[in-house]
């Protein structure tokens, strides 16, 4: 079975002004089944934006990427900007992070989900009228101020706006990439619900960014785990809550206390590693609790740890009764890899 | 292999910075910034060079600013590289003695600019209400009023000497300072350590010597530069107008002479084009390395997120 | 309603620095020491007759109080009294300076702002590029040469070809409407094409600015990802939006232009109120001076307030 959107291999670079490039995104894989959720969770820095951007080609000049992100089986970003272009909005659409500031400041809200109505849709500028003021109705704006300025909407107002904007042209994906930060608690708590409700009713496949894990733990079926530009474990959502096979996944759901307390990394002391020269070995492993020597030079692969789940960590690789894994069992500790080499 | 069960060395790897830590203070910043600009580094290169021209004029011109040496507007040959001006002056020695008096005039008027400017900013903005209220319809009216205007009729009441025209320029130059002193004065106001130190009760003036002043430093320098292109400017225009000292050669003297000789229309250009040309290449650079000044001082452009050239899609190399 | 109190806020704010800068302008030219008017000694071939005449005129044997009042009374019936230079109204010599300073100045800063916005926008949207330098460089370089002097170089270089001195060619005998009108506009090619060369370095770099601040702002990405075409996201978005601050910095520019053209018209020998301005002082001839000082601060204060109505329209933020 084709997946609706499957990332392969995706790499970003980004140009750092000192003249070297910052490896980004080493390398995700990603899939995304018609109206799965799937949840993509790490800390600040750890590429999760920039993978969503780069899904739907949303790049600056400055980065160059590599890989597939495949549509029903088609590469979208086969040559970048061109060959995904078409397909923004209509097959995939975004949630920003910040939509407060997604809106052009001095034009009316109405007029700018109408606008790109107008111009994705092929509607006319009465349709377009009609069918923006329903996508507003749809996410629970007022009539009354759906034709007012960005600036007079409160920021859960936006948020939804926003939301009415991404389902304009019928999506089949929508990223959304922290759409409760900044919002408050009772607000989110609605933006959600909303989130939920309708991507149950338009069969929306959903790809929630977040730091936010219980968010993640009520939304989704699936989560992908990053850490420095690399996914550390994959799988289903309550099965890595309870039974996690990445020590970074531990710390993260260990380290989220049940009052929705957003300052769960407190707890993991250190930074993640620079990524404007190469990672040796895995790159959580300095600030690992269970890191033993072969972390340090021999970076993990992805393997799959149960029916339907992977996680890169040697931890993994130790199972007691006989059935061991070839490359602890030859010792070859010395092969230098990043863990991108096909298995 | 069987894993022990260890606690990581907790080694906290540094969070990125594009600084190294020295360069953490705002002076520091500043001077990497400038350092590594390509306009600030020429700016400051050409600045160096005519301000050393002006100091050693009376050692390197070729001729003495009062020598006569041939006849007027004679064209430029081996002796007199430039050519003579309306009065039998070599072009080449007067520009340096007109450098002279120009960045003396310059550097003049802002040092008072700048200062006054400098005043005004930081008294309206660190004290607010009638103090801001009092200094801002000051430097409206100031803002309002035609300046070049206003400096001729003075300097016509007054008497052009360069004394007079440097003072003139000065007092009626600071208006520009004043504003944007006054507004990163109001934004430091309101930080934390400032509230801190007038809540342990600090003198307002230490806090404005030990604080406020150090953290505007830089700004007043950007101004000060661009500043001293403008007096430069403005002094060429009085001296175009008859007001400049006459018992001096200035660059703007030497402009007004070319025009008022109809050395245009003797297609005498070398007595019209180098001065101009001195001019706009002082005033050049002192934009080049004011604007990177400011430049630096203001927050990151985030990058666009919209530009001509597209992201790049390449193949990953292969692991050797 | 706030946009209301707003607007009436400027308008007190745009009222208020013209009464001071009207009153100044009162006391520098009648109360300062050395001050023509009240120095009467000062104006040339003043006989007897003549001074108590423009003593009487301007109050000068009343108190100053009163002389202010008069002052401002005169002001309001548009009295500016008569000028030394040729006997006429001062309010006549300014009209006629003011009719021939406007177009040549407007035509002038048409060219700079056209040119401006220009270089900017395509400096920002090829930033990093040799186009960027290739844009910037001859601004700032113009930018940086003094206006006088620029103008005595176009003399030099287009002496031949254009008028180079005066509104008029003083030997068309009679000419009729049109040519009249073609006569004017081809003395005035030099004259703007100074103001507007050293001009346009300004809006250069102002416009780039604000293309490029406008061009990293959310909404811009958000555009990019609903698939709309760049083209009209820089016509719609970018570019219009860039445009706000910098409508109101040309605005406010525009009111030191007229100041400004002194040394063009000298140079161009142009008779509009630089002209008129510098003539005045040479002449002593202090009621002209006083009057033009009030038309070019009334302009300044007229630009700032035009500049202030036309953000507070554009921009639906401002409350």
């Amino acid at each position: 079975m084709t997946s609706l959107l499957e990332v392969r291999d995706l790499h970003v670079w980004f140009d750092s002004s000192t003249g070297s490039e910052v490896h980004a995104v080493r390398g995700v894989n990603l899939t995304v089944q018609e109206g799965e959720r799937v949840g993509l969770v790490g800390e600040s820095g750890c590429g999760k934006t920039t993978t969503i951007l780069a899904m739907m080609g949303l790049l600056p000049s400055t980065a160059s990427a590599a890989g597939q992100v495949l549509l029903n089986g088609d590469d979208i970003l086969a040559t970048g900007e061109r060959s995904v272009r078409p397909h923004r909005w209509t097959d995939i659409a975004m949630v920003f992070q910040g939509a407060m500031n997604a809106f052009n400041p001095v034009r009316r809200i109405s007029a700018q989900i109408a606008e790109v109505l107008k111009v994705r849709g092929a509607e006319s500028p009465r349709e377009a009228k009609q069918r923006s003021r329903e996508l507003l109705r749809m996410v629970g704006i007022p009539a009354d101020r759906m034709d007012r300025f960005p600036h007079e909407f409160s920021g859960g107002m936006r948020q939804r706006a926003a939301i009415a904007l991404a389902l304009a042209c019928n999506p089949k994906v929508l990223l959304a990439d922290e759409p409760t930060t900044a919002l408050d608690v009772m607000v989110q708590a609605q933006v959600i619900e909303l989130l939920d409700r309708l991507c149950d009713d338009q069969q929306l496949a959903l790809v929630l960014v977040t730091h936010d894990l219980p968010l993640v733990a009520q939304v989704c079926e699936r989560v992908s785990v990053m850490y420095a530009g690399e996914v550390v474990e994959s799988g289903p959502v309550d099965l890595l809550s309870q039974n996690p096979a990445h020590p970074y996944t531990r710390l993260l759901f260990a380290s989220t206390p049940d009052v929705e307390d957003e300052s769960e990394l407190a707890s993991i002391p250190g930074a993640p590693p620079m990524l404007d020269r190469a990672v040796v070995g895995c790159a959580f492993s300095p600030r690992c609790d269970r890191a033993f020597d072969r972390c340090e030079i021999e970076a993990p692969e992805l393997r799959q740890v149960g029916p339907d789940r992977v996680a890169a960590c040697h931890l993994n690789d130790v199972v007691p009764s006989g059935r061991s894994d070839s490359t602890a069992e030859s010792g070859d500790l010395s092969r230098s890899t990043t863990g991108r080499d096909s298995p | 292999m069987i894993p022990e069960t260890q606690t990581a060395v907790v080694e906290p790897v540094e969070p990125e910075t594009p600084y190294a830590a020295r360069w953490a203070t705002p002076w520091g910043r500043l001077w990497h910034d400038v350092r590594s600009s390509p306009s600030a580094i020429i700016g400051s290169v050409i600045l160096v060079l005519l301000i050393l021209v002006a100091l050693l004029a009376p050692l390197i011109a070729p001729y003495g600013v009062n020598e006569q040496v041939g006849q007027p507007l004679s064209p430029p040959s081996a002796q007199h590289l430039l050519g003579l001006d309306d009065g039998g002056y070599d072009v080449l020695s007067l520009l340096m003695w007109g450098l002279r008096v120009s960045l003396l005039v310059g550097f003049g008027a802002t040092l008072i600019a700048s200062t006054i400017g400098a005043a005004v900013g930081v008294y309206a903005g660190y004290f607010g209400s009638w103090t801001d209220g009092i200094l801002m319809r000051i430097t409206d009216y100031f803002l309002v009023v035609p300046l070049l205007p206003l400096m001729i009729v003075v300097a016509d009441l007054w008497g052009a000497n360069l004394l007079h025209i440097i003072v003139i320029i000065g007092v009626l130059s600071w208006t520009m300072t004043a504003l944007v002193v006054r507004a990163q004065v109001r934004s430091i106001k309101g930080r934390v350590y400032i509230q801190r130190a007038r809540a342990l009760g600090a003198r307002d003036s230490r806090i404005i010597m030990r604080h406020v002043v150090p953290q505007v430093m830089p700004l007043i320098v950007a101004n000060t530069v661009l500043n001293i292109a403008y007096a430069i400017f403005t002094e060429t225009a009085l001296a175009f107008l008859g007001l400049g000292d006459p018992n001096q050669v200035s660059l703007g003297t030497m402009i007004e002479h070319a025009f008022l000789s109809a050395a245009i229309s003797q297609n005498a250009w070398w007595a019209v084009v180098p001065p101009g040309i001195l001019v706009a290449i002082i005033i050049l650079a002192c934009s080049l390395l004011g604007r990177s000044i400011e430049d630096s001082l203001n927050p990151r452009l985030r990058s666009a997120h919209l530009s001509a050239r597209a992201f790049r899609m390449r193949r990953v190399a292969e692991d050797p | 309603m706030s946009r209301g109190n707003y607007l009436i806020k400027r308008s007190v704010a745009a009222l208020l620095t013209l009464f001071i800068a009207l009153t100044v302008n009162f006391l520098l030219f009648r109360a300062l020491p050395g001050s023509a008017v009240s120095d009467l000694s000062r104006v040339p071939n003043a006989t007897p007759a003549l001074r108590a005449e423009l003593a009487r005129q301007f109050g000068l044997d009343k108190p100053l109080w009163h002389q202010y009042e008069l002052y401002l009374y005169q002001l309001l019936h548009l009295n500016l009294g008569v000028s030394y230079g040729n006997s006429a109204p001062v309010i006549d010599n300014l009209r006629t300076a003011l009719a021939n300073t406007i177009p040549m100045v407007a035509l002038g800063t048409f060219f700079s702002i056209v040119l401006g916005v220009a270089t900017g926008a395509l400096a920002a949207w090829r930033r990093g590029t040799a186009v960027e330098h290739l844009s910037v460089a001859p601004a700032l370089s113009f930018y940086a040469m003094p206006v006088q002097w620029l103008g005595m170089l176009l003399i030099i270089l287009f002496g031949s070809i254009l008028p180079t001195g005066g509104m008029v060619n003083q030997f068309l005998i009679d000419p009729t409407p049109l040519q009249h009108l073609q006569d004017v506009f081809v003395h005035m090619i030099l004259p703007a094409a100074t103001l507007g060369l050293v001009l346009y370095g300004q809006y250069t770099l102002i416009v780039r600015s604000a293309m490029l601040e406008t061009l990293g702002e959310d909404y811009i990405l958000t555009a990019r990802a609903t698939g709309v075409s760049q083209r009209r996201i820089l016509r719609r978005h970018a570019f219009r939006n860039a445009m706000l601050p910098v409508i109101s910095v040309i605005a406010l520019s525009l009111g030191f232009i007229v100041g400004g053209a002194i040394l063009v018209e000298t140079v161009f020998n142009w008779p509009g109120i630089g002209l008129a301005v510098y003539e005045a002082v040479l002449k002593r001839d202090y009621p002209m001076l006083q009057g033009a000082f009030l038309v070019l601060t009334l302009s300044v204060v007229f630009f700032n307030y035009l500049a202030d109505l036309l953000y507070f329209w554009l921009d639906p933020r401002i409350t």
